[in-house]
């Protein structure tokens, strides 16, 4: 890596948080680094200090409560949401997604907040944290916010999160327990490749969610399909929330053709 | 910064500089040239080593990050002349050709054992997703875990002969 930069270990969340003020403008936090430190060898990202936010105390934990839902910290892995047996059995739709997510050892790495920030149109947990209905909280120095995942992604690579900020938990409501969905996730090798385009049914009680990856500048939800709608309705209805565009992975054609496929499909496993 | 850290039972102190990746680390400063650097940016599991007991490609991990951890590396597999279990399994299977994957791939299939000692197929094409060989078509791979940990239909058989 040609590109030098001073590591920050903070031990506290205050002194994070100051590190970050200090640092509004050549800081980059370090979660699990899947996604910074290829963007600093690439020369993309040149951060002058790197806070590595796994030291913090309660970083990584990973709690359920009837209470509050699921609360994951900053250093909460992908591997570790498989692993959790609470998270299966009560949130399987985080499963679901995570396991789409790139290959095993950089599931033992990346973590869902890192998933998020980077806010990439085909992040693989969006999906299943727009339908579940998560929020995330974030922190400054100038005190805690919370944030709904339907308002969190500001377009390609974007997000609400202003500079000093970080994004110190995720919230998952238990009112989202049980929750069942499949994502289908186009690609083209197994494992370990960013989707083409990706779809996530999310059925709750009465409800149907479906969440697109990949075709658009955000992850989009769409709460309009109703559990009566025809598989070709339901399809219109994706099909009007998302905006494709053509690139190296594939065109906007074949990726609204199988946004329709996936939603079809999707409903024919429930019917 | 001075980082500690214990690489197949040795302990280690350092002075390491902080943008320095755990793979450039092992490989230049401990002269631990067994892990190798394909891509270098996470796609093809060539740098794979196990940090406090799991598989992690080192080229996308700060030595600075793990200082203070355990770390499993190719080196740590054969004593002396003995190859390791899983050394020999791929042995025995031809699952190795031009040998750039096999440390990582050794790395990824010790990880899975530990967890999982009897892993189904599909288990172990999951554990090496993340690892490219260009050269086996990864089938003998597969059949080396198989052979080790044990799959009963396939005693005696003759493959790829
Ligand atoms: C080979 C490979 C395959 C991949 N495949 C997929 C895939 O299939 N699907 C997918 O969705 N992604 C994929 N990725 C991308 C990446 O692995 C994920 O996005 C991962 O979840 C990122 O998490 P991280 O902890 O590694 O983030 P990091 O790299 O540590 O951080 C990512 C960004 O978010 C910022 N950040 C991290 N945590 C916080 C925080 N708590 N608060 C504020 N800012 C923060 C960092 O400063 C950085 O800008 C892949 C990456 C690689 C290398
Ligand atoms: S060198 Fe690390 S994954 Fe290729
Ligand atoms: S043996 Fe050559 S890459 Fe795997």
């Amino acid at each position: 890596m040609l590109h030098e930069f001073k590591y920050l270990a903070p031990r506290s969340v205050a002194e994070l948080c100051s590190a970050l003020s200090d640092h509004r403008d050549d800081g980059k936090i370090l979660a699990g680094g899947t996604d910074l430190i290829p963007n600093i060898r690439n020369g993309l990202m040149k951060p002058a200090f790197v806070m590595d936010a796994k030291r913090l105390p309660e970083a990584a934990r990973l709690a359920w409560s009837e209470k509050d839902g699921l609360s994951m910290g900053t250093a909460v892995t992908i591997n570790d949401l498989l692993r959790s047996k609470e998270t299966r059995e009560l949130f399987p739709v985080l499963c679901v997604c995570a396991h789409e997510l790139a290959s095993h050892q950089v599931r033992n790495r990346a973590t869902v907040a890192g998933n998020v920030v980077n806010a990439s149109p085909c992040s693989d947990m969006a999906p299943a944290l727009l339908c579940l209905g998560a929020r995330a909280v974030l922190r400054s120095a100038g005190g805690e916010r919370t944030v709904p995942f339907g308002e969190f992604f500001a377009g390609v690579k974007k997000t609400v999160l202003k500079p000093g900020e970080f994004l110190e938990r995720i919230l998952v409501p238990a009112a989202s327990r049980g929750a069942r969905g499949s994502y289908l996730k186009l690609k083209r090798i197994a494992g370990h490749d960013l989707g083409i385009v990706g779809v996530l049914m999310v059925r709750h009680g009465d409800s149907i969610r479906f969440a697109v990856s990949s075709a658009a500048p955000t992850p989009v939800l769409v709460e309009s399909v109703s559990a009566k709608d025809s598989p070709d309705e339901a399809a219109r209805k994706v099909l009007a929330a998302v905006s494709p565009i053509s690139d190296v992975r594939g065109t906007k054609e074949y990726r609204e053709h199988m946004i329709g496929v996936y939603v079809r499909r999707l409903l024919a496993e429930v019917k | 910064m001075k980082i500690k850290l214990t690489v197949n039972g040795l302990g280690y102190e350092r002075d390491c500089a902080e943008h320095r990746t755990l793979l450039r680390f092992i490989r230049e400063d401990l002269g631990l040239t067994g892990t190798k650097e394909g891509c270098g940016m996470g796609e093809c599991g060539a740098c794979t080593v196990i940090l406090d007991g799991r598989a992690v490609n080192a080229c996308m991990v700060l030595a600075v990050e793990a200082d203070g951890s355990v770390i499993s590396t190719i080196e740590g597999e054969a004593k002396g002349q003995s190859l390791s279990d899983i050394q020999a399994a791929f042995e025995r299977n031809h699952a190795v050709q031009c040998g750039f994957c096999t440390p990582g791939m050794v790395m990824s299939v010790k990880e899975l054992l530990a967890h999982d000692p009897k892993p189904t197929e599909s288990a172990i094409k999951e554990a090496v997703e993340g690892n490219f060989c260009r050269c086996t078509g990864y089938t003998q791979i597969v059949e080396a875990v198989l052979d080790l940990t044990g799959r009963p239909e396939a005693k005696g058989e003759l493959r790829h002969v």
